[in-house]
C-alpha cells in the first residue's frame, strides 16, 4: 500500500526547520518562493517493505515569532505536525506551552512532534538541565548539522502515520 | 289429498304474499337490477374507472394542496436532517449539476449578446472583413494557437495531496506541484479574505492552469497555447463530466487511484479544444 501524508514543519525564525528537511530530503529544489507565499514543499518516500510505503509531503512554513499568526489554511488537512525549536535560543521555546495550545486550537487532533534542533551547539547535560528547569517536554533532540536523530524523527513519524491511516 | 291441500295452502300463501308485499317485490327487483349494474360496473374496467377516476382526482388535488400543511413540515424536517448529516455528499453531488446549469445560462446570455452585436454590425463591414481575410493564414494561426491539455491533477483540497493525474509531458514531481498549487491557492484566497471565492486561473507565458474547486477536491488542468473562452468552456465541460462520473462511482470515497488515472486519460486525453 502506498499512501501520502501531509506533514507541516513549523516553529520560530531560524530554528533550523529547512535545514532539518534538507538533511532528510537530499534532492530538495529551490525554496526562493518561501519568501513570497510563506511555504516550501518537498517530499520523501519512506519504504517499509516492497509493497508498503509512506510519502511524506513536507510543508516547511516560514518561521514566525508568533505561532498564533500562522496561516491557518496551510495547516488544513495535515496529518502530522513537527514543531521545531532551537535548543541554543531559549526565546524559541520559553512559550512552548502557549504555542502548542494555539496550534492545537487550529489543528485539533493532528499529532504534534516537538523537536529541539541544533543539539550540536550545546552541551547535552546543560541542555537537559535547562529544559527540565523550564518544564519543557520534547519528543526528539536533533542536529540538522550532524544529522543526529533526523532520519529517526521522520521515519518514526511516517510509521505512526501509516498505522493511523 | 293432503298434498293438494298443502299446495293450495302454499299457493294461497304466495298469493297473499304477492298482495301484501307487492311493493316490496318491485323494490327487491330494483335492488337486484342495481346489484347487477353495480357488478357489471365493478367488473368492467372502463366503467369502473369512469366512476372512480373523478373521485380519486379530486382526492389527489386535495392531497396536493394539503401537503404543505400536513406532510410538508415532516418532509422538510427529514430532508434537513439528511442534508445536515450528509452535507458533503449533497454538495459534491450538486456541484457539477449546478455548475453546468450556471454555465448553460451564461453561455445562453452571451449568445444573445453576441447575436445582438452581430445584428448591429453593418453588412458592408462584414463583406469587407470577409474579403480581407486569408483563410489559409487563419487556419495556420489557429492551429499554432490552439489550446492543448498538458496535465490534469485531481488534488485533495485541504491537504494538497495528489489523488490522481494524467500527463502528456514530463514535469517536475506532481506531488510537489499539487502541494505548491494548493499553497498558492490558499495564499491567494486568504489574501483577499474570502473563503467562498476560489482561485480559478493561473497564467504563465504560454501556459495556463485552470482550477476548478469542488467540495473535497479540486482539479487543475495545465494547458499550453492560446486559452480562448471557447477552450475554457470545453475544459469546464470536461471537468464537470469527469467529476460527475467520479461521484457516481461506488469507490468514490476510497478513490482507486489507478482507475481514476485511467478515467482522467479517457476524459482529457483525446479532448479537442
Amino acid at each position: 500500500m502506498q499512501i501520502s501524508k501531509k506533514v507541516v514543519v513549523l516553529g520560530h525564525f531560524g530554528v533550523g526547520k529547512t535545514s532539518l528537511i534538507r538533511r532528510f530530503v537530499e534532492d530538495s529544489f529551490s525554496d526562493n518562493y518561501k519568501v513570497s507565499i510563506g511555504v516550501h514543499i518537498t517530499k520523501k518516500t519512506i519504504e517499509f517493505s516492497i509493497d508498503e510505503s509512506v510519502t511524506l509531503i513536507l510543508w516547511d512554513l516560514e518561521g514566525t515569532d508568533d505561532i498564533s499568526q500562522i496561516r491557518e489554511s496551510y495547516l488544513l488537512g495535515s496529518h502530522g505536525i513537527i514543531f521545531v525549536f532551537d535548543v541554543s535560543r531559549p526565546t524559541t521555546f520559553q512559550n512552548l506551552g502557549k504555542d502548542l495550545i494555539s496550534l492545537k486550537e487550529k489543528t485539533n487532533e493532528v499529532p504534534v512532534k516537538i523537536v529541539g534542533n541544533k543539539s550540536d551547539l550545546v552541551d547535552a547535560k546543560e541542555l537537559d538541565q535547562v529544559l527540565s528547569e523550564k518544564n519543557i517536554s520534547y519528543d526528539y533532540i536533533t542536529s540538522a548539522k550532524t544529522g543526529h536523530k533526523v532520519n529517526h524523527l521522520f521515519e518514526e513519524l511516517a510509521k505512526m502515520l501509516a498505522i493511523n491511516a | 289429498m293432503g298434498n293438494k291441500a298443502l299446495m293450495n295452502e302454499n299457493e294461497k300463501i304466495q298469493i297473499l304474499k304477492d298482495i301484501l308485499f307487492a311493493e316490496d317485490s318491485v323494490y327487491i327487483e330494483k335492488i337486484a337490477h342495481r346489484l347487477e349494474n353495480l357488478e357489471s360496473t365493478l367488473n368492467d374496467r372502463q366503467k369502473f374507472s369512469h366512476k372512480v377516476d373523478p373521485i380519486i382526482l379530486e382526492q389527489l388535488e386535495e392531497f396536493k394542496t394539503s401537503i404543505p400543511t400536513t406532510l410538508g413540515p415532516t418532509i422538510t424536517a427529514a430532508l434537513k436532517t439528511e442534508i445536515k448529516k450528509n452535507k458533503d455528499e449533497v454538495v459534491e453531488a450538486l456541484f457539477p449539476i449546478l455548475g453546468k446549469m450556471i454555465k448553460k445560462y451564461i453561455a445562453h446570455e452571451i449568445k444573445l449578446l453576441s447575436e445582438k452585436i452581430n445584428k448591429q454590425l453593418s453588412f458592408k463591414n462584414r463583406i469587407k472583413s470577409w474579403f480581407n481575410s486569408s483563410s489559409t493564414k487563419k487556419e495556420i494561426i489557429d492551429e499554432l494557437a490552439a489550446s492543448n491539455i498538458e496535465q490534469v491533477l485531481l488534488i485533495e483540497k485541504d491537504s494538497g495531496i495528489l489523488k490522481a493525474s494524467y500527463s502528456v509531458t514530463e514535469t517536475i514531481d506532481e506531488d510537489m506541484i499539487s502541494g505548491m498549487l494548493t499553497a498558492i491557492k490558499s495564499f491567494v484566497e486568504d489574501a483577499f479574505g474570502r473563503k467562498d471565492q476560489n482561485l480559478e486561473l493561473i497564467d504563465y507565458e504560454l501556459y495556463h492552469i485552470h482550477l476548478q474547486s469542488f467540495n473535497r477536491f479540486y482539479i487543475a488542468v495545465v494547458l499550453s497555447g492560446n486559452y480562448t473562452t471557447q477552450a475554457k468552456d470545453k475544459v469546464q465541460d470536461l471537468i464537470f463530466d469527469f467529476f460527475e462520473n467520479l461521484t457516481k462511482k461506488e469507490d468514490y470515497h476510497t478513490l482507486n487511484t489507478e482507475r481514476i488515472n485511467q478515467q482522467l486519460a479517457q476524459n482529457f486525453g483525446h479532448a479537442d479544444l
